[in-house]
């Protein structure tokens, strides 16, 4: 009987945790059906709308433009993240040239500096070039926060990666670039696709390079939903229409690799 | 010369965009600079913006926000992520979903998630605001964001929403790598849950739970979005954490100077904190080999 208790009591604890996840995702999602005075009811008797939608893709607020901006700024980072993060974590993992662990260190503490301290100088010097509110300085800024995090995930991918074909193939006289590109990174894949994944997310949720270096031109998707605070008030169902637009093709890609996703949450740090 | 010639192009990237801008911000952060006066900087000033942080009541008051608010996230995340990878670790279909469920809040925008528990704590319409208040009567009518305390509290719970998933995950890795022997003879011998817990589980999770600490309280420390989109620092200056604060200085008055002294000063503490954190994790490595 005591069993049988537990048994249900942690039952019950799972229930609220996925609750307690999923109801402020849930809301949003169902505000953005709403029509405006639904939305301020909290009433779950309301005939769905997609009104909203077409709203926010629309003059004044052009959402579309914020899309192409997150979807560019997100894909060319990782573009170029990922290729040199990957080529620097396989140096670390496979060899132990000299000041290896000084360099690593080096790379490992980048990613502890506060945003705000990289924005100051490249606002500077974007405003003297002419480059502020531009897709350009964005990638830029970005690259900053990402690769020294992807450099650190990929390093523990290619860690659990087993030395033995590669040696085979040198001593078959293989190059080390052949052994590179035949073996390594169809082994790695996996852990690079997952890295791309989250380089991805980190840039596609970036807020404060995007609030600080973009007016009008650049702005990103989370940088545009501040927009729907107007004079009038915030506007509740736009808002959740575009927080949808942003969510949803996170949560896809998340999802879609969930079990490397989990892995590659814990590989750098614990293992 | 391979090895070095495949560290190149990522040395090139972090050197152009954290180191470069590291030493320009640290250069001046010895200088006057007030943006809105001149398109150059003036000469140098040596420590006064430092000096001036050190007497600035906006500056103590972000010092004070900022540990307020590391303090309570990081301990409740910890505790939180800690007991739901022990609820999540046994085998299970309503575990596995709910393992899933928990990926969510860390692919979620920060900024997004403080605009929507702005809007669930509206008092007039806010979901989460006339619920607890139809639940439990003495807070109805709360003034939520609009209480120093209870915006501090409202912004610790959407931080702790969005990292204790992750770090749960952490602590799951964690729980994986121990062996479970001693739990099961413990177990058979008749040792109670908290035995087992705080007697043999706690200790070999020292490592991992020590890593998750200081990784969330350098998140803790960088955490900016929500206090943009759901407190924009008040009310009055009651949530104005230090990197918000850096920056009001820097783009609200434009003062670059002292915006970069105040950044240096955030910086430094990470970076104290990082290189003991990188030193552990070192050291850790080796236990583990040796």
């Amino acid at each position: 009987m005591k069993r049988h208790l537990a048994w249900w009591g942690e039952r019950a604890l799972l229930v609220l945790v996925s609750v307690i996840v999923l109801f402020p995702i849930a809301w949003m999602f169902l505000t953005a059906f709403k029509r405006p005075r639904d939305a301020y009811s909290l009433s779950l008797d309301f005939s769905p709308t997609l009104q909203n939608f077409v709203t926010v893709f629309a003059d004044p607020w052009n959402l579309g433009d914020m899309v192409l901006n997150s979807v560019i700024v997100a894909t060319v980072t990782v573009l170029i993240a990922v290729p040199c993060a990957s080529l620097a974590a396989y140096s670390f993992s496979r060899f132990r040239v000299r000041g290896r662990k000084f360099l690593f260190f080096l790379i490992l503490s980048t990613q502890f500096i506060p945003a705000v301290v990289i924005v100051l100088p490249f606002f500077l010097m974007f405003r003297t070039l002419g480059l502020l509110d531009t897709r350009l300085a964005l990638i830029v800024v970005n690259l900053a926060i990402v690769t020294p995090f992807v450099i650190w995930m990929i390093k523990g991918f290619i860690d659990a990666i087993p030395t033995d074909s590669e040696e085979a193939a040198m001593i078959d006289g293989a190059s080390r670039l052949r052994v590179i590109k035949d073996i390594v990174l169809p082994m790695a894949a996996p852990g690079i696709l997952t890295s791309s994944i989250f380089c991805f997310i980190l840039t596609w949720n970036e807020f404060l390079f995007a609030l600080i270096l973009t007016r009008r031109d650049a702005v990103t998707l989370p940088v545009g939903l501040v927009s729907f605070r107007t004079e009038r008030g915030d506007l509740w169902e736009l808002m959740s229409a575009a927080g949808v637009m942003i969510t949803v093709p996170i949560f896809i890609m998340a999802l879609l690799i969930q079990k490397h996703f989990t892995r590659g949450m814990t590989a750098g740090a614990v293992k | 010369m391979l090895p070095y010639w495949l560290l190149i192009p990522a040395f090139v990237i972090v050197l152009a965009t954290t180191i470069y801008p590291l030493a320009y911000s640290f250069v001046t952060s010895f200088r006057e600079w007030d943006l809105t006066k001149q398109r150059r900087p003036d000469g140098f000033v040596g420590f006064d913006n430092y000096l001036h942080a050190a007497s600035e009541s906006g500056f103590q008051n972000s010092l004070w926000v900022t540990t307020i608010f590391v303090v309570t996230s990081v301990a409740l995340t910890l505790v939180i992520a800690m007991s739901l990878a022990l609820l999540l670790r046994r085998k299970g279909r309503m575990h596995t979903f709910t393992r899933i469920v928990l990926i969510l809040p860390f692919a979620m925008s920060p900024a997004l998630i403080g605009v929507s528990y702005r809007f669930m704590f509206n008092p007039e319409f806010g979901v989460l605001a006339k619920g607890l208040g139809a639940v439990f009567p003495a807070l109805e009518g709360m003034p939520w964001l609009a209480d120093p305390n209870l915006a501090m509290a409202i912004l610790v719970l959407t931080d702790v929403w969005h990292w204790a998933p992750y770090m749960t995950f952490m602590c799951l890795g964690g729980l994986a790598s121990i062996p479970r022997e001693t739990e099961e003879a413990a177990r058979i011998d008749g040792a109670s849950y908290l035995r087992i817990f705080f007697g043999i589980i706690l200790p070999q999770m020292k490592g991992v739970l020590l890593v998750t600490a200081v990784l969330k309280t350098i998140f803790a420390l960088k955490m900016f979005d929500q206090v943009v989109t759901l407190t924009g620092g008040g009310p009055g200056t009651s949530t104005e954490t230090l990197a918000f604060f850096v920056f009001n200085v820097g783009f609200k008055w434009y003062d670059m100077g002292y915006a970069s002294a105040l950044a240096w000063i955030l910086t430094a503490i990470m970076m104290l904190i990082s290189i003991w954190y990188v030193r552990m994790l070192l050291s850790d490595r080796k236990m583990a080999t040796a």
